[in-house]
C-alpha cells in the first residue's frame, strides 16, 4: 500500500463490515458508545474510493474485512508502521474502532497489541519515564499521587509544571531555554527523526551527560560520558510487550570501571545531595511495588522463570494476561471517528520518492551492539536503499551501485539494493548505521499528541 | 492417567503421551537421537528408542502412545545389543576429533584449545581460570614446560605448532599485572591434610585441596616455599620473584605453612597423625643426585647443590674452565649458570649422541648460543688434582651390544684416551630416589618403594602402601617435569578428597575420543585445505651476548597483540559441538569403539554461512536440523547403504531462505552443525547456564546464557520456556559478542567543550563535575532547564530511579524515553 494510507484503509474495512452487517451487535450494545457516529463517518470510505489514496484494490479490502470480522478469533498486532506517522495516534484509534466494532477483544487469542521494537519500552513507560505520569501511569496532576510520592520519597514538594516531551527539549534548547540533558542508554543523535534538528538542540545545551556502552553518535555531543553495564552484567527486570515482567540476571562482570545504570543513577543522586541508597535492584522493585498499584503484587521471588503479567495488584495475585474482559478502564468504550491525516510531506516532481524507514532483522536500533557482534557484518555490513527494479531501470541504477538519497533536509550516500521489496515510487532505508545517518533525511512531521516522528513517510530523490 | 509397567516397574503416565515422554517423566532414560518434541517425523528414524511392548511387539517409544496396562521391556539385553549395533553403524561414517590433540597430550590435561581461543577473543582471565582448573602454577609452567602439547599440535602439519606455552605465560603474567585474584575456596569440610614438601606437587595439591574446603598445612624443610621452582631452576629461566608470586597466589587461598620444618628431624608421619591430620601427602621431590662412579669423583661438585647455591646467591668460585658431566636439564642449567658466573670455557660431556641428550633441544640451542660446548660420545674415566687444578681423563664412547631389553649402552672405546684440564668439574647425572626417609619412623618404614627407590604409589590415586598416606611428584615418579608434578598434586588432591569425604571431586572426563588420527601420518591432509601458511610469533628474548652476563630472565614474554595473533592461528581441532553432542554420550554409554570411525575427510568443511560451520563428516542422519528449521532454509539429503545402513553420502546446504536463527545448530546432536563463535570445547557438565531475557525486541524471549569463567560462550533457548519455546532470532542467538568488544567504555570520560577530546577520569571526579554543573544550571536557569532521557536498555528499576532522580532530586517532570523510535 501507499505509505500514510492506514486510516483510510482501516476506515474502508469498517465501511465494508458495516455495509455487510458483520459487526458484533451484542458487544457494541453492551460495551461501547457512539457506534452511530462511527457508522456515519465511515460511510465516506468505500474501498473503491479509498483505492485512490492507498493503492489497495477494493476487493482485497473487502476480503480482509470479511475474514477479520467473521473469524472466531482475530488479533491485531501492530508495529511502528502504524504509530510513526503524523496521524499515528489516529491510526491506532482507527484500529481500535475495528476491534470494537467486531468485538474481537477481551477474550483469549484476540484483542489489539502493539509490537514493541525495543525490549523494555513497555517497562520504561510503566515506570513513569514520561513527563506526564508517575510509575504505573499515575497522573502528575493528581494531587493524591503527588502526596503519596512526596511522602515516600521524603521530599516536601514535587514538580507541578508539565514536563517536556523529548522533541520539545531540543526545540527549547535551540531557543536557549533548556540547558542540560542526562541521556541513558539512548542514542537520539542517530535514531531520532530529522536529526539535523536534534544535533542543533544538543549543541545548544550547556551540559550533556551520556551513559552508554559505546561512544555513540549522541556521545559526540556529550561533556561527560559514563560507562555502563550491558544487560548480561546487571540484575533487574524487563517488561515485555505483553506486559510480562521478567528477570534479567547478572551473568558476568562489567568491564573496567563500568557500572550498572542503577548504581550510577544512585551515585549521581547522592552527588546532587538527594540520598538514594539501594543494595540491589530487588530493593528498588520493592519500592516500585509499594508505590505502583499495577505492580503491587510483583516481587523477585514471585517472578520465577515465566514472569508475571501486570496488572498484578496483590502479593498473591496471579497476574492479568487478559485485559478488558468485563469492562474497559472508563467503563464503556467510545468509538472515535478519525479522518485521513495527510503526511507532512508527499512526493512531488522535485522529490519524487517516498522514503520509508524501519529496521532490519539483523540489527538493533543504532547498531552499537549488533554492529559489534561477529558475523553480523557478513549479513548486513552497511546501509542500503531498497528500490524497485522499475524505478531503478528508469534512473539507470544498478544493484549494488552507490547512490545519493536526498531530502529537503540533507543527503546520504548509500548502496542501492534493487528489489521487489519496495514498491514503485517508494524506497526503504534503516537507521542502524552510524556511517550513513538516514535520519538526516527523515521528516520533521510529528504526531500531534505523542510527538512521535513520521519515520514512515518523507519525500526524497535518488541521484545515481 | 494410565498405568504402565516398564521393566517391572509400574509408572503412571498421562493419556496421549508417548512411551518416551512417560518414561522421561518417570526418570527412565530411553536413548534417542532423532526425537524432536512436537516436530514432524524423520524420514529415517534412528530406532534407538525401540522397546518391546507385550502383545504389540517392537515399537518406537517416541511415537507410540501409552495405553493402560502396557507392559514394556526397555532395556533387555537384546534391545541394548540392537542399540549398540545402530550406534556402531553410525560410528563407521563418523569422522572428527572430539578433543584436540594438544588437550589429550598435555600431562596436566589442560583444555589447551579452550584457553588459546579465549585468548584469541581477549578473554584473558577466563583463559587463566581454565588453565588453573588443571594447573595452579601457570607462571612457572608457562616458563619451563617442555611443551608436550606443542609436539602434537596439528598445525605442525601445516607450518609450525601454536606457541601454546608462551600463551600460557602471557595470561599468567597478564593476570599478575592487573592483580587478578578470583580463586574461590570451598566451604570448610573440617578435614585436615598435611603436605610434606612445598615444591610444585605440594603447592598444586594444596591449591586443589583448598578449593574443596579442606584445611591444609605445608611442611617445608627450606625457609621458603617453591622447592625445585626456586632452588632447581635458574633465574634466567624462572626468576625467584615470579616464584614468589606463584607461591603467594596459592597461599592466598588460606594455606598454613611450616617453614624450616624437616621431615625426620622435626616430625614424623605419626606426629602428623597425632596432631589430627587425617591425610598426608608426601611431595618431597628428589634431592639426591646420582653418584659419579669414577675414580676421583670427590673432586666434582654436585650439580643440584650448585644450582641451589646459585639461586641462593652463594655460588662457589668456579674459575675459567668448567666441565659438566651429564646431559639432562641439570647439566645444561649448570653449564649456562657457569657461563653467567664468568667461566670462559664450559663443556658438557655426554656419552651419547646429540639427539639423545635428555635436556630439551631448545635449551641446548640456547646454551650453545651462550657459548656452552657439547662434547658428545665421550665419558670421563678419572678425575685427578694437579697443581691446584683438575685434570680429567676421558675416552670416546661407542655403543655396546644390545642388552636383554634391546638397549645399547655406551662404553669407552678401547684405547681411547683424552685429557681435559680445568678448574671445576660439576657432576650432573640427574636425580634418584632416596630411601633414607624409611628410617624416620614406624609408619615411614612401612611405606613401600619402587625398584627405582622412589615411593611406590598407585598411578591414578597416588595412594602409597599406607592408608591415608599419599605421594606424588618426583619422589614418587622419579625425575619428571613441573607439569607432571602439578598433575600428580592435583590427582592426589582429588584422591585425598575422595578418601576423606567418600565422594568424587569434580567431574571425570570420559576417555572416549573419536580422532582424526593419533599419529601425524594418519591425519588426512585435506583437513588443511583452504588454510594459508602463517608462522608463529617469535618469543622476544634478550640476545645471548647480553644475557650471559647476568641471571635475569632471557625470555621477555609476548605482548598482548602477539598473544592474540598467535592464538588466532589455532585450528580449533577439538569438536565445537562437544557440549551438545548426544551421539558421543551414547557412544560412551554403549561402549562403542572409537576406532571404528572413518579415517578420511569425505566432505570439505563449509564455513560459508555467517554463523554456522557445517562439517558433514560428523552427520548421524537424524534430520533434527531440517525438522527444526521454520523457514525451509536447510536442504539435507542423506544416502545410506541399503544393506549395512552405513551413511554413504551427506549433503547439507543452506538456501536463501535462511534467516540465521540458529535453531538448526542447537538441534543438531553432533558437531556437524556448530557455531563459529563457540570455540571452547567443553563437556556439558563443565558449563554454566543461567536464565535471562533477550535484550533486543519487546517480545521478551527467554534465553539461556552459557558461560565459562565469566566469558559468554553461547546463547540458547529452552524448548520448554515461554514465550519463544526454543526459538530465537539471529540477534537473540548470535548477537551477544558486543559485550567484549574492545570499544566498550570502561572509564568515565569528561571534557569542557564538545570540540575537545575526552579525558579519562575516575568516578569521583566525573560525579563532582556532574554535581557542580547541574547545580549551577539549576540555580541559574531553574530545574526545568534540565531533562532526563531514559530508555529501553534500562531495567524497570533503572527507569524508575531515573524518573525519581528527575522529580525528587532535580525537581522537574522533564523525563522522557526512547519509545518513539
Ligand atoms: S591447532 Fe590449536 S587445537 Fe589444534 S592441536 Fe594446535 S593448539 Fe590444539
Ligand atoms: S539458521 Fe534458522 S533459518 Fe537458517 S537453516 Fe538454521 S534453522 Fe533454518
Ligand atoms: S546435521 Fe546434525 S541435525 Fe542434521 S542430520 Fe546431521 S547430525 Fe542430525
Ligand atoms: S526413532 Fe525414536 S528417537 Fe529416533
Amino acid at each position: 500500500m501507499r505509505p500514510g494510507g492506514n486510516i483510510p484503509l482501516l476506515n474502508s474495512m469498517l465501511h465494508c463490515i458495516i455495509e455487510e452487517g458483520l459487526f458484533d451487535e451484542d458487544f457494541i450494545k453492551k460495551r461501547t458508545d457512539d457506534f452511530d457516529k462511527l457508522k456515519e463517518h465511515v460511510k465516506e470510505y468505500p474501498p473503491e474510493k479509498v483505492f485512490g489514496i492507498t493503492d489497495v484494490p477494493a476487493e482485497l479490502v473487502r476480503k480482509a474485512a470479511r475474514k477479520y470480522a467473521t473469524s472466531k478469533n482475530s488479533l491485531v498486532l501492530y508495529g511502528l508502521g502504524v504509530a510513526e506517522h503524523k496521524g499515528g495516534t489516529a491510526g491506532v484509534i482507527a484500529l481500535a474502532n475495528l476491534v470494537l466494532a467486531t468485538g474481537h477483544v477481551g477474550k483469549p487469542h484476540s484483542g489489539i497489541n502493539p509490537l514493541r521494537g525495543q525490549n523494555n519500552v513497555q517497562g520504561a513507560c510503566d515506570m513513569g519515564t514520561l513527563p506526564y505520569t508517575y510509575p504505573g501511569y499515575q497522573s502528575t496532576s493528581d494531587q493524591s499521587v503527588l502526596e503519596k510520592f512526596a511522602t515516600n520519597w521524603g521530599v516536601n514538594t514535587l514538580p507541578v509544571t508539565d514536563g517536556l516531551l523529548e522533541p520539545e527539549m531540543y526545540s527549547r534548547a535551540i531557543k536557549g531555554k533548556f540547558k542540560a540533558l542526562y541521556c541513558v542508554g539512548y542514542d537520539p543523535a542517530q535514531t531520532q527523526a530529522n536529526i539535523g534538528h536534534v544535533h542543533e538542540g544538543l549543541k545548544a545545551m550547556d551540559f550533556v551527560i551520556v551513559q552508554d556502552l559505546f561512544l555513540t553518535e549522541t556521545a559526540k555531543f556529550a561533556h561527560v560520558v559514563l560507562p555502563s553495564a550491558c544487560f548480561y552484567e546487571k540484575d533487574g527486570t524487563f517488561t515485555s510487550g505483553e506486559r510480562r515482567v521478567r528477570r534479567v540476571n547478572k551473568i558476568i562482570d562489567p568491564p573496567g570501571k563500568a557500572k550498572a545504570d542503577w548504581e550510577i543513577i544512585c551515585l549521581i543522586s547522592q552527588a546532587l545531595g538527594y540520598p538514594m541508597f539501594y543494595t540491589s535492584p530487588e530493593q528498588i522493585m520493592a519500592e516500585i511495588a509499594r508505590l505502583t498499584p499495577a505492580y503491587a503484587g510483583i516481587s523477585y521471588d514471585r517472578i520465577g522463570d515465566k514472569g508475571l503479567v501486570w496488572p498484578c495488584p496483590e502479593p498473591d495475585h496471579p497476574g492479568t494476561p487478559l485485559l478488558h474482559t468485563e469492562r474497559f478502564p472508563r467503563g464503556k468504550a467510545n468509538f472515535v471517528p478519525v479522518s485521513y491525516i495527510i503526511p507532512e510531506e508527499v512526493s512531488d516532481d522535485e522529490y519524487p520518492f517516498i522514503l520509508v524507514t524501519g529496521r532490519r532483522l539483523e540489527h538493533y536500533n543504532n547498531g552499537s551492539m549488533t554492529r559489534r557482534c561477529e558475523g553480523f557484518d557478513l549479513i548486513s555490513p552497511e546501509e542500503l536503499v531498497e528500490i524497485n527494479p522499475e524505478d531503478a531501470k528508469r534512473l539507470g541504477i544498478q544493484d549494488g551501485q552507490m547512490v545519493k538519497v536526498e531530502s529537503r533536509r540533507g543527503r546520504v550516500k548509500v548502496r542501492a539494493w534493487v528489489t521487489e521489496r519496495s514498491k514503485p515510487g517508494t524506497v526503504f532505508m534503516t537507521f542502524h548505521f552510524q556511517d550513513a545517518l538516514t535520519n538526516i533525511l527523515t521528516s520533521p512531521g510529528l504526531d500531534s499528541k505523542t510527538l512521535t516522528p513520521e519515520y514512515k513517510v518523507c519525500a526524497v530523490r535518488i541521484v545515481p | 492417567m494410565v498405568k504402565i509397567t516398564v521393566d517391572g516397574k509400574e509408572i503412571e503416565a498421562k493419556k496421549g503421551h508417548t512411551i518416551l515422554s512417560a518414561c522421561r517423566k518417570a526418570g527412565i532414560k530411553i536413548p534417542t537421537l532423532c526425537h524432536l518434541e512436537g516436530e514432524r517425523e524423520p524420514e529415517s528414524p534412528c530406532l534407538l528408542c525401540m522397546v518391546d511392548v507385550e502383545g504389540k511387539g517392537r515399537v518406537r517409544a517416541c511415537n507410540t502412545e501409552v495405553q493402560d496396562g502396557m507392559v514394556i521391556s526397555a532395556f533387555s539385553k537384546e534391545l541394548q545389543e540392537l542399540r549398540k549395533e545402530r550406534l556402531e553403524v553410525l560410528a563407521k561414517s563418523h569422522y572428527g576429533d572430539c578433543r584436540a590433540p594438544c588437550n589429550l597430550t598435555c600431562p596436566g590435561g589442560i583444555n589447551v584449545q579452550g584457553y588459546v581461543n579465549l585468548i584469541a577473543k581477549g578473554e584473558y582471565l577466563a583463559a587463566l581460570m581454565l588453565i588453573k582448573e588443571k594447573n595452579p602454577l601457570p607462571i612457572s609452567v608457562g616458563r619451563v614446560c617442555p611443551r608436550f602439547c606443542e609436539t602434537r599440535c596439528r598445525r605442525i602439519l601445516l607450518d609450525e605448532p601454536i606457541a601454546i606455552n608462551h600463551l600460557k605465560r602471557f595470561v599468567a603474567d597478564y593476570a599478575s599485572e592487573v592483580g587478578f585474584r578470583d580463586d574461590k575456596v570451598g566451604s570448610p569440610t573440617g578435614k585436615r591434610v598435611a603436605i610434606i614438601g612445598g615444591g610444585p606437587a605440594g603447592l598444586s595439591c594444596a591449591y586443589f585441596l583448598r578449593k574443596q574446603g579442606h584445611e591444609v598445612t605445608i611442611f617445608e624443610a627450606a625457609d621458603k616455599l617453591g622447592g625445585l621452582l626456586r632452588y632447581g631452576i635458574p633465574g634466567y629461566k624462572l626468576p625467584n620473584k615470579e616464584v614468589d608470586k606463584e607461591v603467594q597466589n596459592i597461599l592466598n587461598l588460606g594455606v598454613h605453612v611450616k617453614l624450616n620444618s624437616s621431615w625426620g628431624k622435626d616430625f614424623t608421619i605419626k606426629d602428623l597423625k597425632d596432631r589430627g591430620f587425617q591425610a598426608v601427602f608426601i611431595a618431597t621431590g628428589l634431592s639426591r643426585q646420582k653418584q659419579l662412579d669414577i675414580e676421583g669423583s670427590e673432586h666434582a661438585i654436585c650439580g643440584l647443590r650448585f644450582l641451589k647455591d646459585v639461586n641462593l646467591g652463594k655460588a662457589p668460585e668456579i674459575g675459567n674452565d668448567v666441565l659438566i658431566v651429564g646431559g639432562g636439564d641439570i647439566a645444561v642449567d649448570s653449564a649456562r649458570s657457569a657461563i653467567r658466573l664468568g667461566a670462559k670455557n664450559v663443556t658438557v660431556i655426554y656419552p651419547r649422541s646429540r639427539v639423545e641428550l635428555p635436556a630439551h633441544q631448545r635449551d641446548i640451542e640456547e646454551a650453545e648460543k651462550e657459548g656452552v660446548q657439547f662434547f658428545l660420545m665421550a665419558t670421563p674415566l678419572r678425575i685427578m688434582e694437579e697443581d691446584g687444578r683438575l685434570k680429567v681423563e676421558m675416552a670416546r664412547t661407542i655403543l655396546d651390544e644390545p642388552d636383554e631389553r634391546g638397549i645399547r649402552h655406551p662404553i669407552p672405546m678401547p684405547g681411547s684416551r683424552l685429557f681435559w684440564n680445568g678448574d671445576t668439574v660439576i657432576s650432573a647425572l640427574g636425580q634418584e630416589g632416596d630411601p633414607t626417609f624409611q628410617s624416620f619412623g614406624e609408619i615411614e618404614a612401612s611405606i613401600k618403594l619402587s625398584p627405582r627407590k622412589t615411593i611406590k604409589t598407585h598411578p591414578s590415586t597416588m595412594k602409597t602402601s599406607v592408608d591415608g598416606v599419599f605421594a606424588g611428584g618426583d619422589c614418587a615418579t622419579g625425575s619428571r617435569t613441573v607439569i607432571q608434578a602439578v598433575a600428580g598434586g592435583r590427582r592426589a588432591a582429588e584422591s585425598i578428597h575422595e578418601y576423606l569425604m567418600s565422594e568424587k571431586a569434580g567431574i571425570t572426563e570420559p576417555r572416549f575420543n573419536f580422532t582424526k588420527g593419533k599419529r601425524f601420518e594418519d591425519v588426512d591432509m585435506h583437513n588443511f585445505d583452504g588454510y594459508s601458511i602463517k608462522l608463529n610469533e617469535v618469543m622476544p628474548a634478550r640476545p645471548p651476548e647480553r644475557r650471559k652476563g647476568d641471571f635475569d630472565e632471557v625470555n621477555l614474554g609476548f605482548s598482548e597483540e602477539m598473544a592474540v595473533r598467535e592464538a588466532k592461528r589455532c585450528l580449533k581441532c577439538g569438536c565445537l559441538g562437544l557440549s551438545k553432542c548426544t551421539y558421543r554420550e551414547l557412544c560412551v554409554d554403549y561402549k562403542i569403539k572409537a576406532n571404528l570411525s572413518q579415517t578420511r575427510l569425505k566432505y570439505p568443511i563449509d564455513k560459508s554461512h555467517p554463523f554456522i560451520i557445517v562439517d558433514a563428516n560428523k552427520c548421524v542422519g537424524c534430520e533434527r536440523c531440517v525438522r527444526s528449521c521454520r523457514y525451509d532454509a536447510l536442504e539435507l539429503s542423506i544416502q545410506r547403504d541399503n544393506k549395512s545402513q552405513v551413511i554413504e553420502s551427506v549433503l547439507i546446504r543452506f538456501n536463501e531462505n535462511c534467516v540465521s536463527c540458529g535453531a538448526c545448530v542447537d538441534a543438531c546432536p553432533t558437531g556437524t552443525l556448530s557455531k563459529k563463535d563457540v570455540v571452547i570445547p567443553l563437556f556439558p557438565e563443565q558449563l554454566n547456564k543461567k536464565q535471562s531475557v533477550c535484550t533486543y525486541c519487546g517480545t521478551g524471549c527467554s534465553i539461556d546464557v552459557v558461560t565459562k569463567y565469566g566469558s559468554i560462550l553461547e546463547i540458547k533457548a529452552d524448548y520448554d520456556r515461554p514465550p519463544n519455546y526454543g526459538q530465537l532470532c539471529v540477534k537473540g542467538r548470535f548477537g551477544y559478542t558486543f559485550y567484549r568488544n574492545e570499544e566498550r567504555l570502561k572509564k568515565p570520560l569528561v571534557r569542557d567543550s564538545i570540540d575537545e577530546p575526552f579525558r579519562e577520569v575516575d568516578w569521583d571526579e566525573a560525579l563532582r563535575i556532574i554535581a557542580t554543573k547541574l547545580n549551577h544550571i539549576k540555580t541559574h536557569f531553574g530545574a526545568d532547564s534540565i531533562g532526563v532521557l531514559a530508555s529501553s536498555r534500562c531495567t524497570n528499576e533503572e527507569n524508575y530511579l531515573l524518573q525519581k532522580l528527575a522529580r525528587a532530586a532535580i525537581g522537574t517532570n522533564n523525563v522522557d524515553n526512547c519509545a518513539r523510535v
